[in-house]
């Protein structure tokens, strides 16, 4: 099941927080939330034999609790795209599905690379992918070469999309994108100034609200 | 142009590990295949899926991953493959406009990802990774979101080798950019540890990412470039598959380490580490739940 929302977001701006934080105190807790699943899953008879649920009237219980609003999809899909240094959040898609292990959400201030966190309002990293950043500028090639199958070449026209897939929670309020910034200015003729060599610790780059 | 150029036929689930909504699912879509072609696609896509699950650590992941095909008719075979870079000039009319000479690089063979991002959407809402597989003959691929690759011989390996990138966050492991006669400049890794997990500039044996690893006998670093304006020529001195700190990675000669001799991440034709398997496995294991 998926439910699309679509909106266009820019970078939030700090005005957006309080608005962010009234949302989030409406949502319901995560142990509620875990509460409605058990519920639903014995509403459908999951966890008994095909059989038995087939044969075995639904209980009172069970029929109220097959009112209750539906569950919220436990996934969001991040839709990103990119144009030269400028990302943006183009879509935002609530998805039942199982979200990959989350990397380390402590001890990386200083690492270099790209990577989206999940944030709260009180700004913890609540999940986080590292990734092979999307936006870089240049690309691998391949060859049949045995020895070097794989080589990289500049290629500064920049322009895509890349998703990240994060849990759906309650206490989730922004999703933050951080880069290592590109080589020094100084050395930024040719191969020095492509985006794949930067070693610096990375920099928040972008940070979006997400829709509740 | 574009998706005038042909139609979403629809999908078909064709390794079945369980229901999508608790698997990992991945999802190949056609580019270049015209509709008379799709029974094709489907051997293409079948022999995708057997490579994938035939290769370490994916083998041991079986009933974690679902594999789909998504079938997109194309009006014409394969695709644009420019003069400019040498090529036959071909310019097929093919629903996500993929082509080789992306950018002037013979072999970078690239799709519209923002066009297959949003069929897939709407055929495999569940989606983990999307690849696109090309109606060519021509050796080329690339990476990005949508992992891109030919149907030359081996090609089906640098799908492999993106999805380390696009799935798992793994680095490159190659210790050149353009090539070791060609580069300058790439003497030394200047800085931070990188996040990636199969790189690292920390050659302390007590604290580097892969420490549980590294057995007490191999020596760390188990390799050092004695010459590092370029890459290390030295042949391995520790069997295959020791895990250690071999230096040379991310693009540089020097100052920074990779786990393994080879691995798929800096040699298509090598199997994946085994750091980058531990990776693989830990980012799927919520997969393997019933």
């Amino acid at each position: 099941m998926a439910t699309s929302k679509k909106p266009v977001h820019r970078s939030k701006t700090r005005e957006s927080k309080s608005a962010g934080r009234k949302a989030a105190k409406k949502r319901q807790p995560v142990k509620a939330l875990a509460k409605k699943k058990s519920a639903k899953k014995t509403a459908r008879g999951e966890g008994t034999s095909k059989r038995a649920a087939k044969n075995k009237p639904p209980s009172r219980q069970a029929k109220a609790q097959s009112k209750e609003p539906a569950v919220a999809p436990n996934a969001l899909r991040l839709t990103f795209s990119y144009v030269g240094d400028e990302v943006q959040l183009v879509s935002q898609q609530a998805v039942e599905m199982v979200v990959p292990a989350t990397d380390a959400v402590k001890n990386f201030g200083r690492q270099k690379g790209f990577w989206a966190e999940l944030k709260s309002e009180r700004n913890k990293t609540l999940y986080r992918q590292v990734m092979h950043n999307p936006t870089r500028n240049d690309a691998e090639v391949f060859s049949d070469d045995p020895h070097q199958s794989i080589s990289r070449q500049p290629a500064p026209k920049r322009k895509g999309v890349f998703v990240v897939v994060v849990p759906n929670v309650p206490m989730a309020a922004e999703v933050a994108l951080s880069r290592s910034p590109d080589p020094r200015p100084s050395r930024a003729l040719g191969l020095a100034s492509v985006r794949s060599l930067a070693t610096a610790p990375a920099t928040e780059i972008a940070r979006f609200k997400l829709r509740k | 142009m574009g998706t005038s150029d042909g139609q979403v036929l629809g999908s078909t689930k064709i390794i079945d590990a369980g229901p999508a909504a608790k698997r990992w699912n991945v999802v190949i879509v056609s580019e270049g295949y015209r509709s008379s072609e799709m029974d094709q696609f489907a051997e293409d896509a079948r022999q995708f899926g057997s490579t994938l699950l035939g290769t370490t650590p994916f083998d041991r992941l079986r009933a974690a991953i679902n594999v789909y095909r998504v079938d997109v008719s194309s009006k014409d075979s394969g695709a644009r493959d420019p003069v400019s870079c040498n090529g036959t000039g071909a310019k097929p009319k093919t629903y996500f406009d993929a082509s080789f000479c992306t950018n002037g690089i013979r072999r970078l063979l690239v799709g519209n990802s923002g066009r297959v991002v949003k069929v897939v959407n709407n055929q495999v809402p569940q989606w983990h990774v999307a690849l696109l597989a090309v109606n060519s003959p021509i050796h080329g691929g690339s990476g990005g979101a949508v992992p891109t690759f030919s149907k030359a011989p081996n090609a089906v390996q640098i799908a492999l080798h993106e999805m380390g990138h696009s799935a798992f966050g793994l680095a490159d492991e190659y210790e050149y950019y353009a090539g070791c006669a060609t580069d300058s400049g790439q003497n030394n890794h200047s800085g931070s540890e990188p996040s990636q997990p199969n790189i690292t500039t920390n050659k302390n044996r007590a604290t580097v990412k892969w420490r549980d690893l590294i057995l007490p006998a191999t020596a760390v670093p188990t390799t050092t470039n004695a010459n590092c304006a370029k890459c290390d020529p030295q042949p391995t001195p520790v069997p295959v598959g020791t895990v250690g700190l071999f230096e040379g990675a991310d693009y540089y000669h020097c100052r920074v380490y990779r786990p393994e001799f080879d691995c798929r991440m800096r040699n298509l034709n090598a199997p994946f580490c085994m750091v980058c398997q531990q990776v693989i496995e830990k980012k799927l294991k919520p997969f393997l739940t019933s």
